[in-house]
């Protein structure tokens, strides 16, 4: 160790153990991962040993040696960046290259003709990569594979997608060697298994830096008026324009792109100075304008920077002082990541306000303190079985290279994701690629994969092939627009469905500017700036996120809890507890909340389980189904991470509910499949499922007539298949994710056994209370019913609106 | 079933998305989309095949029903190229003893010499009594046009926050729009304005909705 030891002495830095540790492991050749926050030098924990590793080969073979895989593609030109200066003044010879989905098709030509010695890349890019013809032999020199923030990728299917690649990578490259980064979390043993195999062995290493971090709520000096609602949490503005004021630097985490648009114009319209010192950054916005925005955090030009997750991770951004969190983080880890964004230098203490955006969540920001006094940091989990992940890589692999069933199978088993999968599962999968799941009919001409000579798998069909490049990915979004001045210059995308809803003329605000759309034309919406105020706000799709076990706990503690009640929060809530004492009741930690009111809507039934959204959609699904049992009914239901609502235009009654034991754990798994069938909850799970597995295809303009008639939508599929293929793998994993993931194995069980410890209390209230609030009014919401269509129909009238006829 | 009125003749709406008319004896037919699978299943995309077989279940059962002389496919009766469905559709072509008639519409490019020699006739539109039938959903001056081209679908909803989006026939004061006849079609969600009238179709019965 000793080149990289010098050039750490050179600049003035002493390395830290768990840095050694990592360089010793890595030159003795062994698979390791790293636990270290954001900002610990990580990133030349690793590098380090790579690079030394390097000057004791005289002369390097051509081919890509080392890849680094980042979850986003901010962190990937950071990474980039960092590793080509280490690697500069250690081996000038090498060169680190960059790819992911904004590396032109130039670029990409280059690297495929001069592969550089380390590749900084994205889950979608490393399989695009796969996707070639000759990448076993682009390949044959890998040496290594970093999995930076792994913990990011962990707990959602890009996750898998790694499992996928690394399987495979071992599989024509037995010494390839596997290095994870990943901050602290839960389940940190599982998570290391699950990248490296529980067979081989690897070395942990632990970075223990404890950072201190201090949240404040920021609570609004008269409570009467605090909202009982709402997600944006502009009322408290001037408390917010205050600290970014006092402080020379602010990051301001939302939740959502639209959050950050909005609170970006409130903030400069509140305070007009701030122009020149404000910024944005968010995932839809031109990469161009995003990597100015980082650059000009580090270089402390702004003062203060409206984000989403997109600026969770990695970036060093060593003078933010502050951050400010507008509404839930959903857990506890994300709260400790984002808070970490400041006080970066080592041993700085983080600072992070928390914004409530309704009262209930000033009971989070008290659990979400106490999870941090505790260090109780949430469980990523791993997703199962899902198939829809293999079938993109099946196909990945077949159209380039093409694969041997055989060889392959043992491959797929080996990862975490399908360690179960069986025979005849694969069996299944094999056919749904080669005879399109069914069984061969003379006028089929089913074509997908087709098994060659040779017994190899491949795609021949050229259009399938360009399809199926262009759709890798697992993220899943609605067809994106790029959004471009007519003079020209991005500005970034938006989704394709808030476009179709304006008309040439219009006014929308995007990247912080307001626009007006001229025209939409290949694909990108020309605009010019407006000076108009009356203005729309472009909302992306987004999963909703689900609060953990941990935090559901915390947050019933810091209700439960006698020492809470002279927190500032809670002095802050006592006219709201108060409104909601008059109609109903705050739960004890014995004590399960229902409550009754009628409004025009119909009669509703709110139950108060406070574990987390996740299992609240299962929990109203399961209730509605059972009640649904006892007389035809419909049923409209919410759910947040408080509790859940069965709206309905008639009323059951508390006898009926309590008298027939419909919470029960007997019979739970068997209720529960059959609630999500009838509910048809898994409609929206089964939405990402279909585009990943390559079902829907987005569909590009000036295709010919024939790629257009190939459009359709995700929706069409749930019902086909619903119908005449309901054993079809893709729609059972659509069930299957609807109530197993995001929730820990047997957790709804445990949820019903403590209800049958508790006591029933079920209010009448004569008007919404403050807990029901933000429950009643949210408009996501799903349907059960065991009225006939038709019955239904009859109840109903035409909706009339204005739009398009 | 429902029986409407229209410059003195007769029409029966059928919970299926056809129309009888009744002094004509013609059935109306629109947005079949026949091939739609196959097309998606030659282009590697697996949608269960039996999603196409339910169209000649339905339309013996209409002819079952009605005994037509005549039946019009208002545009969009093959989704895309001719595929092996085609043969399918001429089988069953061969087997009727009625004469058929397909208004062109945008998604239907097999060629015209090929519907004709099995004795299919192929027409831009066509001009009987004062009704206009067509693809594409236009006004034609002094006519009643009967239509398809777009899926039409409503939102309808009641208390409860109940709602739901199903076809319909959408009839307005000069022009009828008949839902897709075909099982792996989409909606399109209209929103009627006055004088309009829809005719729900939920596959078992036609229900006016005001």
């Amino acid at each position: 160790m000793n080149k990289v030891l010098k050039w750490f002495k050179k600049r003035g830095w002493n390395a830290q153990k768990f840095q050694k540790e990592c360089w010793k492991a890595y030159s003795e050749g062994k698979n390791g991962i790293l636990h270290a926050p954001t900002g610990s030098g990580k990133t030349y924990a690793i590098w380090g040993g790579i690079i030394e590793e390097s000057l004791k080969m005289k002369k390097h073979k051509t081919g890509i040696q080392a890849i680094w895989i980042t979850p986003l593609r901010a962190l990937a030109v950071e990474i980039q960046k960092a590793i080509q200066i280490m690697t500069n003044d250690l081996n000038p010879d090498l060169k680190i290259t960059l790819r992911t989905g904004d590396t032109s098709q130039k670029e990409r030509g280059n690297q495929k003709r001069k592969p550089s010695f380390g590749l900084v890349t994205t889950p979608e890019s490393l399989h695009l990569l796969l996707s070639t013809k000759d990448h076993q032999k682009t390949l044959q020199s890998l040496k290594v594979i970093v999995i930076d923030e792994w913990h990011e990728l962990l707990g959602t299917k890009r996750g898998v997608q790694i499992e996928l690649a690394i399987a495979y990578l071992n599989y024509f490259l037995p010494n390839l060697r596997v290095w994870g980064i990943s901050a602290t979390i839960g389940n940190k043993d599982l998570a290391s298994k699950i990248l490296l195999g529980s067979s081989k062995s690897f070395v942990t290493v632990n970075a223990e830096i404890k950072k201190k971090i201090e949240v404040e709520s920021i609570l609004p000096k008269n409570m009467e008026r605090f909202p009982w609602r709402g997600h944006l949490g502009i009322h408290l503005l001037s408390h917010v324009l205050e600290i970014v004021k006092k402080n020379k630097t602010t990051l301001i985490f939302t939740n959502t792109r639209a959050q950050c648009e909005i609170w970006y114009h409130h903030l400069l319209d509140g305070n007009p100075e701030l122009a020149g010192d404000i910024a944005m950054h968010h995932g839809s916005i031109d990469k161009k304008i995003r990597l100015w925005v980082e650059d000009a955090l580090r270089k402390e030009n702004l003062k203060v920077v409206v984000c989403t997750s997109s600026l969770d991770l990695g970036v060093d951004f060593s003078p933010v002082e502050n951050c400010i969190q507008i509404g839930s983080p959903k857990g506890v880890g994300r709260f400790i990541q984002r808070a970490g964004r400041s006080g970066h230098q080592p041993k700085a203490k983080s600072k992070i306000y928390f914004l409530p955006t309704h009262a209930m969540e000033l009971i989070e920001s008290l659990a979400l303190q106490r999870g941090i006094e505790k260090h109780k940091i949430e469980d990523r989990l791993p997703y199962l079985n899902s198939y829809d992940v293999l079938f993109q890589f099946l196909m990945t692999l077949a159209v380039g290279s093409g694969f041997n069933q055989k060889d392959l199978f043992p491959v797929i088993q080996k990862t975490f994701c399908f360690q179960t999968i069986k025979k005849e599962q694969w069996q299944w999968i094999l056919n749904f690629l080669v005879k399109g799941s069914q069984s061969l009919e003379y006028y089929d001409e089913y074509k997908k994969i087709t098994i060659l000579e040779n017994g190899m798998y491949k795609v021949i069909n050229k259009g399938i092939i360009m399809r199926h490049r262009l759709s890798i990915g697992t993220i899943v979004g609605d067809a994106t627009l790029k959004v471009r001045y007519q003079k020209g210059g991005y500005l970034g995308s938006v989704e394709e469905w808030f476009i179709s809803k304006l008309i040439p003329g219009d006014i929308f605000t995007f990247s912080g500017r307001n626009l007006e759309l001229i025209r939409i034309h290949n694909m990108e919406v020309i605009v010019r700036k407006s000076k108009s105020k009356k203005t729309r706000i472009p909302s992306w799709m987004g999963g909703r996120m689900s609060f953990s076990a941990h935090l559901s706990n915390l947050l019933k503690n810091a209700l439960y809890e006698e020492t809470n009640k002279n927190s500032p929060e809670f002095r802050a809530l006592t006219p709201i507890f108060d409104q909601q004492k008059k109609e109903s009741i705050i739960p004890k930690s014995n004590e399960f909340l229902i409550e009754r009111f009628e409004t025009r809507e119909g009669f509703h039934t709110i139950f108060y389980p406070f574990e987390g959204y996740a299992i609240h959609e299962v929990m109203a699904s399961l209730l509605a189904y059972r009640i649904s049992l006892l007389k035809p009914i419909s049923f409209s239901m919410s759910f947040n991470d408080y509790g859940f609502e069965l709206l309905s235009d008639q009323s059951f009654s508390k006898e009926d509910f309590l008298d027939n034991n419909l919470l029960t754990k007997n019979h739970l798994n068997e209720d529960i499949e059959m609630s999500i069938n009838i509910s048809e909850m898994s409609r929206r799970r089964f939405r990402d499922i279909a585009v990943i597995s390559g079902l829907v295809f987005q569909g590009f303009p000036d295709k010919p007539t024939k790629s257009k008639h190939l459009q359709s939508g995700s929706q069409l599929f749930y019902n086909v298949f619903k119908d005449y293929e309901p054993d079809n793998l893709l729609y059972q994993q659509a069930i299957e994710e609807t109530f197993e993931h995001g929730i820990e194995s047997g957790r709804i069980t445990k949820v019903f056994e403590n209800i049958e410890n508790q006591s029933i209390v079920w209010c009448y209230c004569s008007q919404p209370t403050p807990f029901s609030f933000p429950i009643i009014t949210d408009r996501i919401r799903t349907n059960l019913s065991s009225e006939s269509v038709e019955d239904r129909i009859r109840k109903m009238s035409l909706q009339l609106e204005k739009g398009k006829t | 079933m429902s029986l409407i009125e229209i410059n003195n003749h007769n029409f029966i709406l059928h919970p299926s998305g056809a129309i009888f008319w009744l002094e004509k004896k013609t059935l109306f037919l629109a947005d079949v989309h026949l091939g739609k699978v196959a097309h998606f299943r030659k282009n590697g995309i697996a949608v269960p095949r039996k999603a196409e077989g339910l169209f000649y279940e339905k339309i013996t059962k209409l002819l079952d029903d009605f005994t037509p002389t005549r039946i019009i496919f208002l545009g969009d009766l093959f989704h895309s190229e001719q595929n092996n469905e085609w043969y399918l559709f001429e089988s069953w072509v061969k087997k009727q003893n009625l004469e058929i008639i397909l208004i062109e519409g945008n998604h239907d490019i097999i060629p015209k010499l090929v519907y004709n020699s099995i004795n299919v006739k192929i027409l831009e539109n066509l001009i009987e009594d004062k009704f206009y039938f067509t693809h594409l959903p236009i006004h034609k001056k002094d006519y009643f046009v009967f239509c398809g081209h777009i899926h039409p679908g409503v939102k309808i909803k009641g208390s409860g926050l109940q709602q739901m989006k199903m076809p319909c026939f959408f009839k307005s004061k000069d022009q009828l729009i008949l839902p897709a006849f075909g099982g792996f079609t989409g909606l399109h969600i209209l929103s009627p304005t006055k004088g309009v009238k829809v005719y729900i179709t939920t596959g078992k019965e036609v229900m006016e909705m005001s």
